[in-house]
Formats: C-alpha cells, structure tokens, sequence
C-alpha cells in the first residue's frame, strides 16, 4: 500500500470519526467542537504515555478514550442544555486553552511537539496496518452505534429537541440527559481520534489540531447533511479527497476553499447534499430490497 | 348616512397558515368617516384581517383597497406611510423604551409634523404628557392602551384599525377607551375596530360585520346588528 | 502605584475597543437579528487594507482611516444577503445557521490573510501611528499618542453609539427592532432595511475600532482575529448577551483586569483571564451578569 493510499485512508476515517462527533451533539443542536481539544488533550497524554512513560500503545489509547469522556462528560453537566452559542465558545475555549496550555509545557514538547514515537506494532508496514485496521473497525463500531440510535426512541427524541426544544420537553424528553449523553459520546470517540491521529504520523504536533479542524469537520457534516449520518461518510472523502487532487498551488487555499463550499451550501442547498428525506427514501428502498 | 367614498375595501380575501384557512373569501367595506365594527370570538379571524390588510401577511387571494388602489401585497410600512395604520391587540407599546419614544416611534413615517402631532397628542392624552419620559412598562393597562392610540396618531393617518381595545381592561377604563374613539371618529378619523365586547362596540358604530372562522356571517349597520338575535345571544348574552 | 496607574490606563485603552466591538456585535444581534463571530475577523481583515494603504500612501493615516472604515463596510454589506438568505431557508428566524455562517466567513477571512498578505507572518503598523515619542511621562507612566487617541476616540465613538441609539431616529427603530420585531413591523419599520442599516453601521464602526487596534497594539496577524473574536464573546457573554449597557460595563473591566494581569504576572497569562471569567459566569451565572436582551 502506497504511503499516499494510506494517508487517504486513515485521515478520511479521522474525519468521518470526528464528523460524526460534531454530527451526533448537533442533533439537538449543539455544535460540539470541544471535540478538536479532546482530540488535543488526549492526542498529547497518549503520546507522553508511550514515549516517556513506556506505556503500551493499547493502554494508551484506552486513557485516550477515558480522558476524552471524562472531561466530555464533566463539561457536559455544565453545558448539556445550553444554548448553541454557549457550547461553541466553550468548546472554543478549551481549545484555546489547551492550546496554550501544550505550547508551554516542556514536558510533552511545548511548540516544538512529539516525534518519533515507536511504531504500534513490529515494522513501519506492520503499524500502519495496524492503525488502518483500528480506524475503520472504530468507523464500523462506532456507525453502527449511532445507527442504533437514530432508530432508538431515544434518537427519536434528540430529532424533536432539534426542531422545537420547548414543545420536546413538553413530551417529556430530558433535553439536559440527552445532551449530556451525546455531548460525552462525542468527546470519548474525539479522545481516541485524537490519539490514532498522532499515531498516523506517529507524532504529535500543535499545528494538528487547530482551528482549522473545526472549519473542516462543520463543512463536512453542514456539506454532507447534518440531518442524516450518511451525509458525513460521503462528504469527508469527497472533500478531503478534493484538497488532494487539487494542484498544490490552489491546495495550499483549501481552507478558503472548504468555507466557500460551507457558504454556499448554507445559503443554497441548506440541508446538505443527503437530505433527511434522501436518506430515509434510500434507506426504505434498501430495506424493501432486503426483505425481497 | 350619507354614502362616502369607501376607503378600505377588502374582497375574497382569503388567507391560510399551513393547513390552516384563517380568513375564507371575506369581503368587507369601511366609508371615510365611519366607524365599522368586526366582531368576533377568540380565534374567529379578527388579528388576521386587520394584519392582512396592513400588509403584514400576503393573502392567499383576494383584493384590498385603500384609497381607490390596491394595496395587495404591498408591505406595511409603505400603507403606513400612505395614511393606515394598526393599534395592535395587547397594546403593542415597546415596553422598555419611554412614552415619548413610542410616540416617535408612531411619527417614524412622519417626522415632518411631529412637533405638532405630538402637541395635538398631548391635547388628547394629557397623561401621557405627564408621563412622557417614563418607560412604558410602568403604565397602567388603559394608559398603555391610550399610549398604542396615540402613537397610531403621530402617524396622521387616515384610517386607523384597532384590535381589541378593550381586552384585559377593566370596564371603566373601556368606557374610557370608547369614548376616545368616538370623538376621534368625530375629529374625522375613520375607524376598524375588531371587538369581542359587542354591546360596547356597537353602541358607538356605525356598521359592523360578524366573523366566525374566518368568514363573515353577518353585517349591517350597528342598530340591525345589535337588535339580532343571533348577534344578542352569541355576542351580548341578553 | 505607578505601574497601577499606568496599566489602568492601558486597560482602558483596551477596554474601550472591546467595548465597540461588543457594541457592534450586539447590533447586529439585536437588530439584524444574526450572530456574527466572525465581526473580529472583519476588523482584522479592515487593519491589514489600512496597513496596505499607508504602505502605499506614504503613511497618509487619513486614506488608511477611510480604507479600513471602507472595507468593513463593503464586507458587512456583501454579506448581508448571504445571512439574510440564510435566515429566511428556515421558517422561523435561524440563529443557528447564522453562526455557522458566519464561522465559515471567519474561515475564509483568517486563511485569506495567512496566504495573502506578508506570507502570513504578522504586519508591523508604523511607529508614527503610535507615536514614537511618549507624550506624557510621569514616573513609569509614560502615555504614547497612540494610546490616548485609542482611548479618545474610543470613548467618543462609545457614546457616539450610545447617543444615536437613544437620540435618533434611526437609534429608535434600531432599538424597536430589538425588542419587538413584529411589534416594530406593525408600525411600519422596514425590517429587512433597517437590518441593512444596521450591518453598514456596525461596518464603520468596524473600520474604527480597525485603527485604533493598530494604534493601541502596533502589529495585527491572521491569529489576532480568532484572539480578540473570543474575548468579545466572552465580553458578550459575561454581559449577557444583547445587553448594550452591560457590554459597556464588562468591556472596560476586562480591559482594566487584563491590563493589571499583564502588568503584575508574566507570562501570556492576561489571555486567559478573560476565559476564566467567562467559564465562571457561564456556570453560575449563564444568562449573564446583567442579564440577556434579546
């Protein structure tokens, strides 16, 4: 497998993974991006684990995960009904903040960052396998769950709460739960994201996670269609693939690129591509073939 | 009562939310120099024809006139400008800013005359001269009913809708309300006032129309409305 | 005592421009009813064209004055129809979608200025823009030109603000809107118009507040957008959103407590004073100190 092949691959998976963090919260409207700075965090625990403390790759990502629930989880009893604009600027906060607080810490690399951490597992081509492996075991896992709850009462639920929060509660749905719960699922997958992301490189660096990655991850699932799951598993190859093939001249534009893209399916094609209504004509029409 | 020009003239109006048919094919007149009553139950219609009219919904079909030209689809602030205007239901009064500010707020089409629009408003509403510099929210139910008449008066209009003056008001304070609207009626402001109070209404119009769900089931001058029973029965409980 | 006078000032300076740009988030929250974070950004971007202009002009502060106020205006009012767009895809009005627009404007705008301009590296203002020499000094005080101006103009284009609001006509159905858009659309105030109004003037003052951070600070770069874009949230927030007053309020003891910070703890510290604040506000005090006005 080519080095280019598998940048392709796992980074796609990165951003489906990530997408789905940010898609999952905004079902009840909440534009989750403390996501990147779990990411961030424990992208960095995972990397000082393994390389100062020697600690197993596995085990590592497994902090990863915890690290990335449990911070999720407790700014999730702050924020878990919020209104929108407060859970993006604490999301943006933490960032920020995490930010400044890796760049100046000497002890997991400050502004110069982490290199060199030791393959997953046996060769170069063994590791990459491996990570490849992981990724997309992770993307069918973690598909499947969110498949399961859309289709759940509770998912049912968390579609109410997004069109009309009061009316919602009035039916009885624990708008602060739900919140809590999918705010702390996102962060718990965006933990591992972050840690299998550093392990691609097998470095970690500030200029992985910035900003940046919150312009990209809301194009892809505003691109996609934030009403259906299956908007963001076409939209992120489409367009991280696209900053690909584009020549390098116009790629190093990519981010004005992906927001013009972000305009102008807000104003034109407001729901995405996938459309609620696309998906679930798609999906009878998959299942009536199955039943046949 | 001697047939005056017609200055709003309102034909098939039709208008829906959604499913929801609000006003069915409703036609009425109002003559320069009435005043014409629309009375209703909760619900009949009322909000919406007076809204519509103004140019705050575009109508599903029909015709409103004003002043011999069709003003079907033409935004509010334009038939403000052009001389009609609405006291909303509930008062309307911009509650944090002061009485003197919602009265420039009436002359925003107008700023021309204010200086003397607001003296004749003055004239009217001695109160709210008293209380000019106070912010809305503290005055009383009937005085912010005053404030919602006088502000429609900065704008010198001709014709001047008012939606259920009398809701939440205690029954001195609608005596008061009414008599206001008479004399200005006097003055020679037309009047379309939408009312669930029929006995009080009628008693000071000149005609009215009954609407229930969204279509007008009834009309004649006050007198032949007030000897109806069926408007006695529904409307007045005698 | 000196080094308190003396940064008391400077926070004053600082305070002043996170006031308006509170003020001119605020308006068009309130009036043109969408969620602009990427106003910040717009600034930003109108800091480096006055940095073009005077880099051509041979320093004519006037043109660059002109150039920045021009340039916000232009991006606001192109932008308007894209929100306004936005806003009607939706039945009701979509807060929502605004922001996300308006994150995706900031996009573009940010990287624009990392590709487009001095290779992305931060841009200089020249020292004459700040005043080279100090024009009064006391001790450690020493107030460079630069400063006072900020400071000056700051406040007089506060209650410039301020004055047009609650003295003129355009002030009043500015506030109308805010507080009863139906309300303000049964009196006859052209909704869609007055919003644009709104968008240009939030744009002038977006020029404004262009020149005197260039004053005030000396130097901008495509990170200083994103910086000072989460500050004024914070401002907004801890005020309560909407709430003119309590921006004005908040602003200015922001920029004083940054200031004391940056004097008394080294360090890049003074930046995350105001996210400490704010995350404590949101936790205890979520609709604000002096509460939301929306």
């Amino acid at each position: 497998m080519s080095l280019a092949t598998y940048y392709f691959l796992t980074i796609t998976a990165v951003y489906i993974l990530m997408s789905w963090g940010l898609y999952l919260p905004y079902r009840v409207a909440h534009l989750h991006f403390l996501t990147v700075a779990n990411m961030l965090i424990s992208g960095y625990l995972s990397g000082y684990m393994v390389q100062t403390l020697e600690v197993p790759f596995a085990v590592a990502l497994l902090a990863g995960f915890a690290a990335g629930g449990i911070i999720g989880y407790i700014v999730s009893l702050f924020i878990g009904d919020a209104p929108t604009f407060t859970v993006v600027i604490v999301g943006f906060t933490f960032i920020y903040i995490s930010r400044t607080a890796v760049e100046n810490i000497k002890a997991v690399g400050a502004t110069m960052g982490m290199f060199g951490l030791p393959a997953v597992s046996g060769s170069p081509v063994m590791h990459r396998w491996t990570i490849l492996i992981l990724l997309y075991v992770l993307v069918v896992v973690v598909g499947f769950l969110i498949y399961r709850f859309e289709h759940s009462r509770l998912g049912r639920a968390a579609s109410a709460v997004f069109v009309d929060k009061d009316l919602a509660t009035s039916m009885g749905v624990d708008i602060k739960r739900l919140g809590r719960l999918l705010q702390t699922f996102s962060s718990l997958v965006a933990g591992g994201c972050g840690v299998i992301y550093g392990f691609i490189y097998r470095s970690f660096h500030l200029d992985f996670f910035t900003f940046h990655l919150v312009g990209i991850f809301m194009t892809v699932i505003f691109v996609g269609g934030y009403a259906t799951m299956w908007g963001t598993v076409l939209a992120a190859p489409a367009l991280y693939g696209l900053s690909l093939i584009l020549p390098p001249a116009v790629a190093s534009w990519r981010i004005v690129i992906y927001g013009t893209i972000l305009i102008a399916v807000l104003v034109l094609k407001p729901e995405g591509f996938i459309t609620r209504r696309l998906a679930y004509k798609l999906e009878t029409a998959l299942s009536r073939r199955r039943r046949r | 009562m001697a047939q005056n020009e017609v200055l709003l003239r309102v034909e098939g109006l039709s208008v829906a939310y959604g499913h929801i048919n609000a006003l069915k094919n409703v036609s009425l007149e109002v003559h320069r120099g009435e005043i014409v009553v629309l009375i209703g139950a909760n619900g009949a219609g009322k909000t919406t024809l007076l809204e519509t009219s103004l140019g705050i919904n575009t109508p599903n079909s029909g015709d409103i006139t004003f002043k011999n030209k069709s003003i079907s689809g033409v935004p509010a602030d334009r038939n403000v400008r052009a001389g009609l205007c609405l006291v909303p239901e509930g008062r309307g009064v911009f509650a944090s800013m002061s009485v003197l500010d919602n009265l420039l707020l009436g002359a925003h089409h107008n700023m021309k005359n204010v200086g003397k629009n607001l003296k004749r408003v003055y004239q009217w509403f001695p109160r709210l001269e008293e209380r000019k510099n106070q912010v809305s929210r503290t005055l009383s139910g009937g005085e912010r009913q005053m404030l919602a008449i006088a502000r429609a008066l900065m704008s010198a209009p001709e014709l001047i809708m008012v939606d259920e003056p009398s809701l939440g008001l205690a029954p001195i304070i609608v005596n008061d309300i009414f008599e206001i609207l008479v004399h200005l009626n006097q003055e020679g402001y037309t009047i379309l006032l939408s009312e669930q109070n029929a006995y009080k209404s009628l008693k000071c119009a000149h005609r009215g129309y009954v609407l229930e769900t969204g279509k007008v089931t009834l009309s004649g001058t006050a007198g032949e409305l007030l000897n109806d029973p069926g408007v006695r029965e529904a409307y007045i409980g005698a | 005592m000196q080094t308190f006078i003396a940064q008391v000032i400077n926070g004053l300076s600082l305070g002043s421009i996170y006031v308006l740009l509170a003020t001119g988030f605020n308006l068009l929250l309130l009036v043109a009813m969408i969620i602009h974070f990427a106003y910040p950004q717009v600034v930003v971007f109108s800091m480096y064209i006055a940095w073009v202009v005077l880099r051509y002009t041979g320093n004519s502060i006037v043109l660059a004055v002109l150039a920045a106020i021009l340039s916000s205006v232009l991006l606001n009012l192109i932008s308007a129809p894209l929100f306004q767009q936005v806003m009607k895809n939706r039945e009701e009005v979509d807060i929502n979608t605004t922001m996300v627009l308006s994150l995706g404007i900031g996009m573009i705008i940010t990287d624009v200025l990392s590709h487009g301009f001095n290779k992305g590296l931060p841009i200089a203002f020249p020292s004459k823009l700040i005043g080279e020499t100090p024009i009064l000094r006391v001790g450690l005080i020493s107030l460079q030109g630069g400063q006072v101006a900020s400071l000056a103009v700051g406040v007089l284009a506060v209650s410039g603000i301020f004055l047009l609001l609650y003295k003129t006509r355009p002030g009043r159905a500015f506030r109308a809107i805010a507080e009863d858009p139906n309300g303000a659309r049964l009196v006859g105030i052209p909704l869609l118009r007055t919003g644009f109004e709104s968008y240009a003037l939030s744009g002038v003052l977006g020029g404004l507040i262009a020149v005197l951070l260039a004053m005030l600070l000396g130097y901008s770069s495509p990170g200083l957008g994103e910086q000072v874009a989460h500050k004024v949230l914070a401002v907004s927030i801890i005020a309560g959103l909407g709430n003119l007053v309590g921006g004005l309020v908040v602003g200015l003891a922001l920029g004083i407590l940054e200031a004391l910070v940056q004097g008394y703890i080294s360090g890049s510290w003074s930046n995350a004073i105001a996210f400490v604040v704010m995350l404590l506000v949101m936790l205890f005090k979520p609709r604000g100190l002096f509460g939301i006005k929306l």
